[in-house]
């Protein structure tokens, strides 16, 4: 079941957000994944790839990030890894939700959505390398999620 | 993304149409606050025709409301499909940002 898999190569520039959308949505309609779940991965996937682009690096070359997404049973994994610092998003403080507007900070805020959208997030540090593995259930009808707050 | 600026009697209305993320938030962002700079006070956001948007696009509407507030102004964010909305409310930002279902209950609120 070779189509059930996916690998691309994403270069550290904020313009190929738009590959990672295509690539997500032409492997999402494959597999017959509803246009909610392709939003939710596609916007998990979107934090965890423009931080790394944006506090990975260093220097000005370019970097390839490797993406791996396969459908096994009912979950979807996905598995991202760069070559760029040591970074664990897992470990990124958690924004406070119940502030009011004057003091509500941004930090933190991609990683979270990232969090909430998916089922699982881990993380390793391998031969030079970040990797992030991710799990996200797509049984349908997807059972009601309490949101995790605070 | 397409960003279509219309006037209303005074407010400001941004059409969103594509996706916001930080591909695109920054011209956005400039957009909102050359209006803010220009004397704007009220504003709305018009969700109908946004098909996405993620932290980068929060973090533009957070800073302009913000900047609104000190002036004085408003903002109003309507008609966003139920997936956008739900990005709304896991970052908490439903708690202080005036979401409602549509343009004309965006302007009785100003």
């Amino acid at each position: 079941m070779g189509k059930n898999k996916i690998t691309f190569k994403l270069k550290n520039k904020l313009s190929e957000l738009d590959t990672l959308c295509q690539k997500l949505e032409g492997f999402g309609e494959s597999i017959g994944l509803s246009p909610k779940f392709i939003f939710e991965t596609n916007l998990a996937l979107d934090e965890l790839f423009t931080n790394i682009i944006s506090y990975g690096y260093n220097d000005k070359k370019v970097h390839l990030i490797t993406v791996n997404i396969s459908l096994q049973d009912n979950e979807l994994l996905f598995s991202i890894e760069d070559d760029g610092i040591p970074f664990n998003p897992t470990e990124v403080d958690e924004p406070d939700l119940g502030c009011t507007i004057e003091e509500c900070k941004i930090g933190g805020l991609g990683i979270h959505l990232a969090k909430n959208l998916m089922d699982e997030v881990c993380y390793q540090r391998c031969k030079d390398k970040n990797i992030l593995t991710l799990k996200k259930n797509i049984a349908e009808p997807q059972p009601a999620k309490k949101r995790v707050k605070g | 993304m397409e960003i279509i600026e219309e006037n209303h009697g005074g407010i400001n209305i941004f059409k969103l149409n594509g996706r916001l993320d930080s591909n695109t938030s920054q011209g956005f962002e400039k957009k909102i606050f050359q209006a803010i700079d220009d004397g704007s006070k009220n504003m709305i956001i018009d969700f109908k025709d946004l098909d996405y948007i993620s932290s980068a696009g929060l973090r533009v509407i957070l800073k302009a409301t913000k900047a609104l507030k000190r002036e004085e102004g408003k903002m109003m964010l309507c008609d966003m499909q139920d997936y956008v909305k739900e990005v709304f409310e896991i970052a908490g930002f439903d708690s202080f940002l005036p979401i409602v279902n549509s343009r004309d209950d965006a302007l009785q609120r100003f």
